[in-house]
């Protein structure tokens, strides 16, 4: 893997190169957030970002969104520059964020409506995420599980670069997050979209990324980049993986003892950055 | 279902009908004075009268003639208010510094109760229906303002960055703040509504020859309390009918609710 982000500037894809997010408390030191963070993602690959809670995962989500401005270094998508939030940037929040007072219908047309988009189709995203039958519900009507399904289908109708997904499944239960996590891989898959999901899950990182970020705690640095050895399109069963249950132990190690993993040198710790 | 629904409008006549009832056998027997409390019987026939009446009853007029008056200033009165407290709650609950500027201004006049304006709007518009537009619009102002600033200023920003990243730019305010505080700015005029059909009746006891209000006046004045009773009646209907079509109409607004029940 390249680890200079620089030189992929040129290409096509998701690339971040040196962001810093400061937090200003008004008094003459600043709590540094994000400290010189740079990656790229290659378009239509799935990244994850995992770490300890508090770390500054969505902070850095946000910044690649352009909901939060980063103190210093920049953003690119497909080249441009992120400055501010946009519909070929879709987000899918971890709340609920559905407007209550249009259908399921009406949300997911909200985009193309904004953009003067008359050919965007619904169905064809309604059908999508699975949601079909339940054009006319109102949000209060839907499961949390289909209340996230129709926030996926009203991003990708704007046919985005890109997919942020902040905790989309946190808070879901157990059951219905790895229904939407299959949901999640086929559409990717099919649309060949690209992604980057923060999560606190490690086993959805592992089993949805084809790269994981392990992040440290703040200010937060990528501690290790890791490839996930495994084939796609990926079905449920994926879970149940030797190389998976690998995978996790590890990351699971680095996120709660991040100095124990770096200082033991031993072979099954090679594949760590 | 619809057994149950009968039963619980059934539910909601005993009470009245008790104290009709006892009202009834009072007067009958001669318990009630019938110059402090007339007769249901003679406040019904005097009720008719007065709703089907066309010449001059009492003071220029019948139901229509002073109904026609007191809604024209309700309606004149609740519109100005809103076209002030609609806005200006809007701008208020979004911009920090605008609010800093008007928002304390409002609250020191808030403080100022409605009806203690009478004097000087009698002495600034004179008798009539100035005044009492006057009144209601200020009255009415308060709740719009500070529902609509409240409700916008709580709208949750997960819905303005979807907003904003599903495209919408100058238009998230109509597309956006607008709909997702509608419940408080709904809740606002139907308080507003309320608050207009209590100041019209303060501006139409003046001395205003039209009005509902005026009927009770000079009902007091000629000591008939029927009169009196009636005014009181043609008010509580026409305000509970006013609230109804408030509803309806805000119904039909983009960004109503649908799961929003409305209570009342």
């Amino acid at each position: 893997m390249d680890k200079d982000p620089v030189s992929k500037i040129s290409n096509i894809g998701l690339t971040v190169i040196s962001i810093s997010v400061k937090l200003n408390t008004g008094t003459a030191t600043s709590i540094s957030i994000i400290d010189q963070i740079s990656f790229h993602a290659e378009p239509g690959e799935f990244v994850c970002i995992v770490g300890p809670s508090g770390c500054g995962k969505t902070t850095l989500l946000n910044v690649c969104a352009g909901f939060t401005k980063s103190s210093s270094g920049m953003v690119l998508v497909n080249k441009r520059t992120v400055c501010c939030p946009h519909p070929s940037r879709a987000m899918v929040f971890q709340q609920d964020s559905l407007f209550p007072w249009l259908t399921v219908e009406q949300n997911i047309m909200f985009g193309p409506k904004c953009q003067d988009n008359r050919e965007a189709d619904s169905d064809t995203y309604i059908d999508l995420v699975g949601l079909k039958g339940f054009e006319k519900y109102y949000p209060h009507q839907l499961s949390g599980g289909m209340k996230q399904r129709a926030a996926l289908a009203r991003v990708l109708i704007n046919k985005p670069d890109i997919l942020f997904l902040d905790e989309p499944f946190g808070a879901l239960d157990a059951q219905s997050r790895e229904e939407m996590q299959d949901v999640l891989l086929e559409v990717c898959y099919r649309t060949h979209t690209m992604a980057l999901l923060v999560t606190h899950d490690v086993e959805e990182a592992v089993f949805l990324g084809d790269r994981v970020l392990v992040m440290s705690s703040r200010p937060t640095r990528i501690l290790a980049d890791i490839v996930v050895p495994l084939d796609r399109p990926r079905a449920w069963d994926v879970r149940e993986d030797p190389i998976m249950s690998k995978l996790k132990t590890k990351i699971r190690a680095l996120i709660a003892h991040p100095d124990y993993v770096k200082n033991s040198q031993t072979e099954e710790n090679s594949i760590l950055v | 279902m619809v057994a149950r629904r009968i039963k619980m409008s059934l539910a909601a006549v005993i009470l009245p009908a008790f104290v009709l009832a006892l009202w009834a056998l009072g007067s009958a027997k001669g318990f009630i004075a019938s110059y402090l409390m007339p007769a249901p019987w003679d406040i019904a026939v005097s009720l008719y009268n007065f709703l089907i009446s066309r010449g001059q009853e009492t003071s220029g007029g019948g139901f229509i003639v002073h109904a026609s008056a007191t809604l024209y200033r309700v309606g004149l009165g609740f519109s100005l208010a809103a076209v002030l407290g609609l806005p200006l709650g809007l701008i208020s609950g979004r911009s920090r510094r605008f609010a800093s500027v008007l928002d304390p201004s409002v609250q020191l006049l808030r403080s100022v109760p409605g009806i203690s304006w009478l004097p000087l709007a009698i002495i600034w518009f004179g008798i009539g229906t100035t005044t009492s537009v006057f009144l209601i619009s200020l009255a009415a102002f308060f709740p719009i303002y500070l529902n609509t600033m409240q409700g916008v200023h709580d709208v949750p920003l997960v819905w303005l960055q979807t907003g904003r990243m599903l495209g919408a730019k100058r238009s998230i305010a109509w597309k956006v703040l607008i709909p997702a505080a509608m419940p408080s700015i709904e809740t606002g005029l139907r308080l507003a509504m309320g608050v207009s059909w209590a100041y019209v009746v303060l501006g139409e006891l003046t001395g205003v020859n039209t009005g509902l209000g005026a009927i009770i006046m000079d009902a007091r004045i000629a000591g008939d309390p029927s009169k009196v009773i009636i005014g009181m009646i043609s008010i509580a209907l026409l305000g509970r009918l006013s609230d109804l079509l408030l509803i309806w109409i805000l119904g039909r607004v983009p960004g109503h609710r649908k799961e929003a029940k409305v209570i009342g």
